[in-house]
């Protein structure tokens, strides 16, 4: 399979604090890549550089064969990016919020439309796509937001803590959405520090704390080499 | 150049929303309504006045005052007897003014003593018809006397021209401008052009305010409702959602601005036709000493506006990416008023040219400063400092919009925060 991210030696510091201290680790095509590690581990900072919106203090970002330094324009592009804590314009409907970031990625307004068609499918709010953004709860909201993500078939979906601060429910569906509507395509990179989500989401996964990646591969093999019953005794142990 | 288009489009929708539709309408409201109060209290003002007039004395004279008062716009209703009793009466009636002439006082003017007549003006609260009765009946006192001095005057030195006696020095006076003179009153000149300008002052003033304001809030809002992390990640250039946000919080701070100053002068109309009354007699002094401005003046002076907003707004992008919420917005948005407020004040209380140095530079070196100073600036043909204001706030714009353009391309525009508590600023 081609890899469409390759990530080698990435550091970053704010001021005298090392978020990263030189992370690694490849997304290739089609997959469900997930990162996993605990608050402050490194995994937003991580995904905040591949989006383009903090620069690395040291290493390399490829994607696609273009590097994040010489042509970040070329991420924007390809790149469909869901921060943890992500909003939508509150005065907008749902449906003008998704018209508006589809236009940002097609050609012409025949190619907005199947974006915003394709949103509106993989959402399932329905007619709530009518009302505006500040009445939806916080689980509508992030069902647009994924649905925002998902809508122009990105090379790379980045997913951070896609289920944050949802209930059960709403954390369930979410993750159905991702499984139905990447593959064809869309390969996706997502952090949680909910290890059952990533080890039900992921092909392979990477984990990581205190700015380093410990330990990759397959949800089965890492359970195999560390001889666990899931992901968090494997990450406990991989620490250890 | 379509995704800057479709930016600026959803950041006009954005600013332009409900609530600001609102506010503006209910301020075109309130200026509507003190209009109408004003306008109608203007009315009563110089209509007709009902006045009491107690006349003890019964001679010529005081016919001829009573007269006069009939001729200057008074409804005479003539009273009569004791005074503390007719002053008791109107006291409980609505007229507001009496005037008293006391026995006696046609023989004391006519052996050339000071004769005096009493006014009582009756206080119900506080309004501008309420003021101009005892200046109206002062001003009639003033034509009686000048009547009745210029009678006794006649009578005991027929030979000579009471004016003359009254006014033996006359004054031609004539005001220099540069190279031009022309014959006219300084006062006059001086008050004609700070009524045609008092207005301009203000509207510089609401419209780097207002457009600071918006954008400021525009960001600080994206912060609020993380929307700016998304915004930053789609393929569009970092400078043109700075450009769009700067160039929607103009548009509607201008708009803004527009609709305040319409309301403002549809409230107080009344005062042009007092301006251009003054402006009629003047007008040909203005133009014999070149105080008008020509097209290439007002063009000069537009840059200079259009500068000084950009010096606001991209001074404001700054402070709205140090902004987290809306809350710190609005006080990030004071320094900024601030700023406006100092040349305000001194355009409408001071000379700026007159100033010392020290005063003068601080005040300049404020970049909106400058439009507030260029209309004077141009009538009065400083023009090199009208074009080093322009050079300046050009180069201030440049210089801001890179550090703007730069913030909004780095790490900056996510980390930098001003945090009230700490007292300081992470970069």
């Amino acid at each position: 399979m081609a890899e469409v991210l390759e990530v080698e030696g990435l550091k970053k510091k704010y001021g005298a604090l090392e978020a990263l201290k030189g992370v690694s680790f490849k997304v290739e095509e089609g997959e469900i890549f997930g990162l996993i590690g605990p608050n402050g581990a490194g995994k937003t900072t991580t995904l905040r550089i591949i989006a383009t919106l903090l620069t690395p203090s040291d290493g390399r970002v490829i994607f696609r064969g273009y590097d994040l330094k010489k042509n970040p324009e070329k991420f924007r592009k390809g790149i469909s990016y869901l921060p943890e804590e992500a909003g939508a314009y509150r005065n907008m409907k749902g449906l003008d919020y998704l018209r508006f970031m589809a236009k940002f990625y097609s050609h012409d307004e025949t190619e907005a439309n199947k974006f915003v068609e394709r949103a509106v499918s993989i959402s399932g709010l329905g007619e709530r796509l009518k009302d505006k953004v500040g009445t939806y709860s916080k689980g509508m909201t992030r069902k647009l937001l994924l649905a925002r993500a998902l809508m122009t078939k990105p090379a790379l979906a980045i997913l951070d803590e896609p289920t944050s601060g949802l209930d059960v429910i709403n954390s369930l569906e979410v993750r159905e959405m991702i499984k139905r509507f990447t593959r064809e395509g869309v390969s996706v990179l997502l952090s949680s520090h909910n290890m059952l989500e990533v080890e039900f989401l992921s092909d392979r996964v990477a984990l990581i704390d205190r700015g380093l990646i410990l330990d990759s591969g397959t949800p089965q093999s890492l359970k195999e080499k560390y001889q666990a019953a899931n992901l968090e005794i494997v990450f406990r142990s991989a620490v250890q | 150049m379509k995704n800057f288009s479709h930016l600026l489009v959803k950041e006009i929708k954005e600013l332009l929303n409900k609530q600001l539709i609102i506010s503006l309408a209910a301020m075109l409201l309130i200026f509507y309504f003190i209009g109408s109060v004003t306008r109608t209290e203007m009315k009563k003002a110089a209509a007709k006045q009902k006045i009491a007039v107690l006349d003890l004395d019964k001679s010529e004279i005081s016919r001829n005052i009573i007269g006069a008062l009939n001729m200057a716009n008074f409804i005479i209703e003539e009273k009569a007897g004791p005074k503390e009793q007719v002053v008791e009466e109107i006291r409980n009636s609505d007229l507001d003014l009496l005037v008293v002439i006391p026995s006696g006082f046609g023989n004391t003017v006519s052996r050339f003593e000071a004769g005096q007549v009493e006014t009582y003006s009756y206080l119900r609260g506080i309004s501008i018809s309420g003021g101009r009765k005892s200046e109206i009946v002062r001003a009639v006192l003033n034509a009686t006397n000048e009547y009745l001095s210029n009678d006794f005057l006649k009578k005991r030195a027929p030979e000579i021209n009471p004016e003359l006696l009254k006014e033996p020095i006359k004054n031609r006076e004539f005001v220099v401008v540069r190279e031009k003179m022309a014959e006219g009153s300084a006062a006059a000149i001086t008050g004609s052009l700070y009524a045609q300008s008092f207005i301009l002052p203000i509207i510089l003033m609401m419209i780097i305010i207002y457009s600071a304001q918006m954008v400021i809030t525009a960001i600080a809002m994206e912060k609020q409702d993380k929307t700016l992390e998304t915004l930053l990640t789609v393929p569009v250039s970092r400078e043109a959602i700075v450009t769009a946000k700067m160039l929607a919080a103009g548009l509607v701070g201008l708009l803004s601005a527009v609709v305040y100053m319409y309301g403002f002068q549809n409230a107080f109309s009344f005062t042009n036709d007092e301006v251009s009354q003054a402006m009629s007699g003047v007008a040909p002094i203005l133009k014999e000493l070149g105080l008008t401005i020509s097209t290439q003046g007002y063009l000069l002076f537009g840059l200079s506006l259009f500068l000084s907003i950009l010096c606001a707004l991209s001074l404001a992008t700054i402070l709205g990416v140090l902004a987290e919420d809306y809350r710190t917005a609005q006080s990030l948005s004071f320094p900024l008023i601030f700023l406006v407020m100092i040349p305000y004040f001194i355009s409408l209380f001071a000379d700026i040219n007159t100033m010392a140095l020290p005063a003068k530079i601080l005040v300049l070196i404020i970049p909106f400063s400058h439009p507030f100073f260029a209309m004077q600036n141009l009538m009065f043909g400083h023009l090199t400092m009208l074009w080093l204001g322009i050079v300046y706030n050009l180069v201030f714009v440049l210089v801001m919009l890179y550090w703007a353009a730069k913030i909004f391309s780095t790490d900056r525009v996510l980390t930098m925060k001003l945090r009230w508590g700490k007292k300081k600023v992470i970069l």
